[in-house]
């Protein structure tokens, strides 16, 4: 690979089973810095697993994934460290409860990184401003929209200065109408060039804001190709199959 | 002639003497809440996270005060272990670690069904978020859990306090032993007594309980949405 | 299905420890009762040494023991008690109360946390086998109140036609009765308030119970007397001593053999049961001496 100063995040023949159960199959991927790849598939293809295995929330059977060409699998791996650099956002709604706002972003920063507390509550500040809740920073999550809570769940991964986002269908348990102030913030950073892997099942989204389309079915990647190409000519059955279902 | 029965509570030392008795269910209760909630704390988190084999026994520990009455609890340790183990204790001692041991025991199963009622993506979040399992479970897990837990725990009191009027089984006089005293010997000169004393141990106990009550259905209001 | 298996093996298990438990504990009971609690309890000299006696006693069953409203401990056990521990000890001070209840006598002797029971114990022998029992300092027979208008003096007035005894059920007073006359028609009640309240409208000619109970109700209800004080089974209260304990039961004998010169057991009776009981049954329940008359 001629760019390969500018790989951040490598996956050689991973596999990954549940008991005997196949749910991730040969996978190979590399994502550059800057680059922005969204995985699409039918429910159940493995493209959350993926996503998961990438943060050390699931472990895999064979395989390898390197971040900065360091292997995350072979001998000991501090997740601890690595998770500070790769930012994760999951589909639920998932702030703490019993936490303003503020201190919800702040946690980590505060406690998993001891920084400052001044320089922590600012770059909290500015991030709020940017996603336009900084308003809304000494309110309880149950005072918060599902659209507000997942910003400022993306807000406080990116408090954490991660070089690498993974997105988990954030939007997928959000009412529609709150779906598109996601879409921005998400859409925002990609043209900071942030680093992003991106699962989701928002079509229109997928194609403007991905360099990449990998298409995943039955534990495979099926397809790794440019959004302009999958979406107008996809080269395999599934991934016609899968397309139609999203035309009306 | 037949009296009110009111004024035995007054008569010679008995006022006193009922107050005594209230300080000695009150000492055993507290000591006892308090060395529950410290151990219980543990045995709850130990509960969700130890090894299979200590999860089993702690389970098989818990089950074993709910089977066994806590009378005979209470027997067993002041009248065959104690004696056994060639110690001699004070039945207020018994009492207090016997209702400490089963206060452990159900504050551990409180603590263990408060963290394990929390979203699994509280932790994979934390996780996510670099947290340790200590972080973790000191900013995530037990600040959610103390917030569920509360309600139960002053359930818990109230029953304790409750509970210890059985210690007389063991020599230990507290409140409703006095109680049953002075009934006892007015029992010709003032039948209506029992009345009066009752009603009285009754306020005694409702002036602990009421408030650790209230407590409780404040707490649950104010953290009902969480 | 998966979830109740595992909290019935649960159960199970529990159940399994607390069998062997219980086991271990009446192992030592039977195996051991004089062997391993022989040297447990402390001689006459160490009890001198400590200068302290603790002796079992009743709190709340008046007249024998129980505390009076100022927190003291009263009654015709206590009394005795109260002279055992200045004659063994040098002051009265120095016995120390253990407040014990009914259940609990045997198990406190046993697992030595008194010296002493002086708690209106009735001596039995399935009580024997586990604890023992000095002399004893009193006696309880049946007893009959009857009427003044009509009163019975002899069991046999009772064997005629028309004539009814009262007694309640499950008492002692009724066994002896179906057991030994037969030919005597029994009135039976549950409750004592129904009992009384018989004989007060003339349903039966008298009421058998311990005797006790009848001279202490008869005290206070003007118009009957009791007129059999004593007659029938006689049973003793004694002190008791941990099984094995034979310095202490020894001197106990002793002691009330002692007391009786002076007829001190006429006086614990005279301070403290006479207001319940009459001067006129002293001689029905005493025993001076630690032995029957």
């Amino acid at each position: 690979m001629e760019h390969s100063e500018n790989i951040l995040l490598e996956v050689k023949g991973l596999e990954k089973y549940y008991g005997d159960t196949p749910v991730l199959r040969q996978i190979n991927l590399t994502v550059h810095k800057g680059e922005v790849v969204v995985v699409l598939g039918p429910s159940g293809c493995g493209k959350s697993t993926l996503l998961r295995c990438m943060n050390g929330l699931e472990e895999i059977q064979h395989g390898d994934i390197s971040y900065q060409g360091h292997s995350l699998t072979k001998g000991k791996t501090v997740w601890r460290e690595i998770r500070q650099h790769i930012g994760m956002v999951f589909q639920n709604y998932e702030l703490f409860p019993h936490l303003t706002v503020m201190d919800n972003i702040l946690l980590g920063p505060l406690k998993v990184q001891r920084r400052e507390k001044q320089e922590a509550r600012a770059h909290a500040e500015e991030l709020l401003t940017r996603v336009g809740l900084l308003n809304r920073k000494s309110a309880y999550p149950r005072e918060l929209s599902g659209g507000q809570k997942q910003r400022i769940a993306i807000v406080r991964a990116l408090c954490m200065k991660p070089e690498m986002m993974l997105f988990d269908e954030v939007t997928a348990s959000l009412d529609p109408e709150m779906v598109r102030e996601v879409l921005d913030v998400i859409l925002g950073l990609a043209r900071q060039g942030m680093t992003m892997i991106i699962v989701t099942h928002e079509m229109g989204f997928a194609r403007s804001v991905g360099d990449r389309i990998v298409f995943m079915d039955q534990g495979f990647i099926c397809e790794e190709t440019t959004p302009e190409l999958f979406f107008t000519n996809p080269t395999t059955e599934r991934a016609k199959q899968f397309l139609d279902i999203f035309q009306y | 002639m037949q009296s009110l029965g009111v004024e035995v509570l007054f008569e010679g030392s008995n006022f006193e003497r009922l107050l005594g008795g209230l300080g000695v269910t009150i000492t055993i209760a507290f000591s006892s809440i308090i060395f529950s909630t410290l151990s219980g704390g543990i045995m709850g988190l130990l509960r969700t996270s130890a090894p299979a084999i200590i999860r089993l026994l702690l389970r098989v520990y818990l089950e074993m005060f709910r089977i066994i009455p806590i009378l005979v609890w209470l027997w067993v340790v002041h009248f065959g272990l104690t004696p056994a183990l060639q110690i001699e204790v004070s039945g207020e001692f018994t009492s207090i670690v016997v209702f400490s041991l089963w206060g452990a025991a159900e504050v551990g199963d409180l603590v263990r069904g408060a963290l394990e009622s929390l979203p699994r993506h509280q932790v994979e979040t934390g996780k996510a978020l670099g947290f340790s399992y200590m972080q973790l479970y000191r900013y995530i897990l037990i600040p959610q859990a103390v917030r569920r837990v509360l309600p139960g725990m002053i359930n818990l009191a109230t029953r304790m306090i409750k509970t210890t009027s059985l210690v007389v089984l063991i020599g230990v006089i507290e409140v409703v032993k006095i109680g049953q005293q002075i009934i006892e010997i007015g029992v010709i000169k003032a039948p209506n007594a029992s009345f009066w004393v009752y009603g009285f141990i009754f306020i005694l106990y409702f002036i602990i309980c009421y408030p650790l009550s209230r407590l409780a259905k404040k707490y649950e209001l104010k953290w009902h949405s969480l | 299905m998966k979830k109740l298996v595992s909290r019935m093996s649960i159960i199970m298990a529990s159940v399994v420890l607390m069998v062997s438990f219980t086991a271990c504990g009446s192992n030592k009971d039977s195996g051991g009762g004089t062997k391993s609690s022989s040297g447990k309890f402390a001689s006459i000299e160490e009890l001198k040494q400590k200068g302290k006696i603790r002796i079992g006693v009743f709190a709340d069953k008046p007249p024998f023991g129980y505390v009076d409203s100022s927190g003291k401990n009263q009654g015709f056990d206590v009394y005795i008690a109260r002279r055992f521990a200045k004659d063994l000890l040098g002051d009265e001070s120095k016995v120390e109360f253990v407040l014990v209840d009914a259940a609990s006598r045997v198990a406190y002797l046993e697992s030595n946390k008194v010296d002493i029971i002086m708690a209106n114990f009735t001596v039995t022998d399935e009580r024997k086998q586990k604890v023992d029992f000095a002399n004893p300092y009193m006696k309880v027979s049946f007893g009959i109140v009857s009427p003044d208008k009509a009163p019975i003096t002899s069991i046999d007035q009772l064997k005629a036609d028309g004539k009814k005894l009262i007694v309640a059920k499950g008492t002692t007073a009724e066994t002896y009765f179906t057991k030994n006359n037969p030919d005597i028609k029994l009135l039976k009640f549950d409750q004592y308030t129904e009992v009384f309240a018989a004989l007060k409208d003339g349903r039966g000619a008298a009421i058998a119970n311990d005797n006790t109970e009848v001279i202490a109700w008869a005290k206070s209800n003007p118009g009957f007397t009791v007129t059999i004080p004593e007659f029938g089974g006689q049973d003793t209260i004694a002190p008791a001593v941990a099984k094995g304990n034979t310095a202490l039961k020894d001197w106990i004998n002793t002691e009330l053999e002692t007391l009786g010169k002076e007829k001190f057991i006429h006086q614990a009776y005279k301070e403290t049961l006479n207001k319940v009981y009459g001067e006129g049954f002293t001689d029905s329940l005493v025993i001076e001496g630690g032995k029957a008359q």
